[in-house]
C-alpha cells in the first residue's frame, strides 16, 4: 500500500490538520472550539479514509460523528454553565505535578511507539514484498470495469456493497446486539437526564425524600398527586 | 536564537550531506502503512493527554473520542494492507469500526446523560471538584 502523487499531497495535509486539530481540542479554554476543532479533527479523519478506499467508513464517520455524537456534546455544553472556565477565573488543567507527569508519560509513549511501528513496518514490507510488487496495477485491473463517475476524474467503488455482504454474512449477530446496545443506551439517557419533578409524576421517587424536597419547593407538591402512605 | 539553532542546522547539513534526507523526502512522497499507523499513534497519545490533564468532564469524554478515532484510523489502514497483499475483499477492519462508532454513539449518550445529572445535583463539571465518592 503506497500512495503516490495528489493522494500523497493530501495525506501529509489531512493528517498534519487532523494531529493539530485533536491539540488545540485538548488544548482550547473553550470548550466550545474544543467541540469544533475535534469536528474538524474527525473530518481530517474521514478524509484520510477516503484515501484509504474506505468511502463508505468515511461517509458514516461524517453523518454519526459530525452529524450526531459531536451535536449531542455542543448540545450539553450549552446545558451546563462552563462560564467560569472560558472567562479564565478557572484552571483548565489539572494541578501542574500532575500535567508534567502526564506529559512526560505520553512523550514517552510516543517515542516508544513511533519506534516500534518502523522497525514492526520495517518486517511486515520484507514479509510482503512479493506480495506489495504489483498491488496498485492490481486493483487498477480489478476497478477497470467499474462504472465511472459523472465527473469522470474517477470510478464508483464497489466498497459499500463488499461490506454490506461481509456485514450480514459474517456479522449478523454482533449487528442486531449493536442495536439492542443502542436501545438501552437511548433508554438509560432518558433515566439518567429526569429530574426529581419526572421522576415524581411517575411515582418513582423514596418517599422519604419526596417529603423533604416538596417542603422547600411548592411545584413539587403539586405534582404528588395523591398523599403518600 | 541564531546561536540556539545552529546544532539543528548542523546536523540537517550533515544529514544532507549523507543523503539520508532525501531517501526521507523520498519516503514522504509515498506514504505507507507504516505512515497511517503513526498518525493513529499520534492520535491517541493526544486522546490520552487530555484525559489525563484536562479537569473538564465533557472535555474528558472528547479526549475518548479522539482516541477512539484513532483506533478506527489504524482499523481501516490495516484493512486496506491486507487488501493489498492479496486477499482482495479483507473488510474485517471497516465493519470493526461501523461497531466501534456504534459504542462511541451509545458511550456519548449514556456519558452525557450522567453529566447533566451530575450537574444538576453538585453544579460543577470539574473532576476535581466531583469527590462525593470520597471518604
Amino acid at each position: 500500500m503506497v500512495l503516490s502523487g495528489w493522494e500523497s499531497v493530501f495525506f501529509w495535509i489531512f493528517s498534519i490538520a487532523a494531529i493539530f486539530a485533536g491539540l488545540l481540542t485538548v488544548m482550547a479554554r473553550n470548550t466550545i472550539h474544543s467541540a469544533l476543532f475535534l469536528i474538524s479533527s474527525l473530518v481530517s479523519v474521514a478524509a484520510l479514509f477516503i484515501l484509504l478506499q474506505a468511502e463508505f467508513i468515511a461517509g458514516v464517520q461524517i453523518l454519526v460523528y459530525v452529524g450526531g455524537v459531536m451535536v449531542l456534546f455542543l448540545f450539553v455544553i450549552m446545558l451546563v454553565n462552563v462560564g467560569s472556565e472560558e472567562r479564565g477565573n478557572e484552571e483548565i488543567f489539572n494541578r501542574p505535578r500532575q500535567v508534567t507527569a502526564s506529559i512526560i508519560f505520553c512523550g514517552l509513549l510516543v517515542a516508544v511507539l513511533i519506534g516500534a511501528l518502523n522497525t514492526g513496518y520495517a518486517g511486515f514490507e520484507e514479509r510482503d514484498r512479493t506480495k506489495l510488487q504489483g498491488s496498485a496495477e492490481a486493483r487498477l485491473t480489478r476497478d477497470k470495469d467499474l462504472a465511472t463517475s459523472a465527473t469522470g476524474a474517477s470510478r464508483i467503488t464497489n466498497d459499500t456493497s463488499r461490506i454490506g455482504n461481509s456485514l450480514y454474512r459474517f456479522a449478523s449477530l454482533p449487528f442486531e446486539i449493536a442495536s439492542v446496545l443502542l436501545l438501552v443506551a437511548i433508554i438509560g439517557s432518558v433515566m439518567l437526564a429526569r429530574t426529581l419533578k419526572q421522576e415524581a409524576s411517575v411515582d418513582d421517587v423514596d418517599p422519604e425524600v419526596l417529603r423533604k424536597e416538596a417542603a422547600t419547593d411548592p411545584e413539587l407538591a403539586e405534582v404528588q398527586s395523591e398523599p403518600i402512605a | 536564537m541564531f546561536t540556539l539553532l545552529m546544532p539543528a542546522f548542523a546536523l540537517l547539513f550533515q544529514e544532507a550531506s549523507r543523503g539520508r534526507l532525501a531517501v526521507a523526502w523520498q519516503k514522504a512522497e509515498h506514504p505507507d502503512l507504516s505512515k497511517f499507523l503513526i498518525i493513529g499513534a499520534l492520535l491517541f497519545i493526544i486522546g490520552v493527554a487530555g484525559v489525563l490533564t484536562r479537569r473538564n468532564i465533557i472535555v474528558i469524554f472528547m479526549s475518548i473520542e479522539l482516541i477512539l478515532n484513532a483506533a478506527n484510523l489504524n482499523f481501516i489502514a490495516m484493512s486496506r494492507y491486507l487488501q493489498d497483499t492479496g486477499n482482495e475483499n479483507a473488510v474485517a477492519g471497516q465493519i470493526f469500526t461501523v461497531f466501534v462508532i456504534v459504542v462511541a454513539a451509545a458511550e456519548a449518550a449514556i456519558g452525557l446523560g450522567i453529566v447533566i445529572a451530575l450537574y444538576r445535583n453538585k453544579e460543577t463539571i470539574l473532576i476535581d471538584e466531583i469527590d462525593i465518592l470520597k471518604w
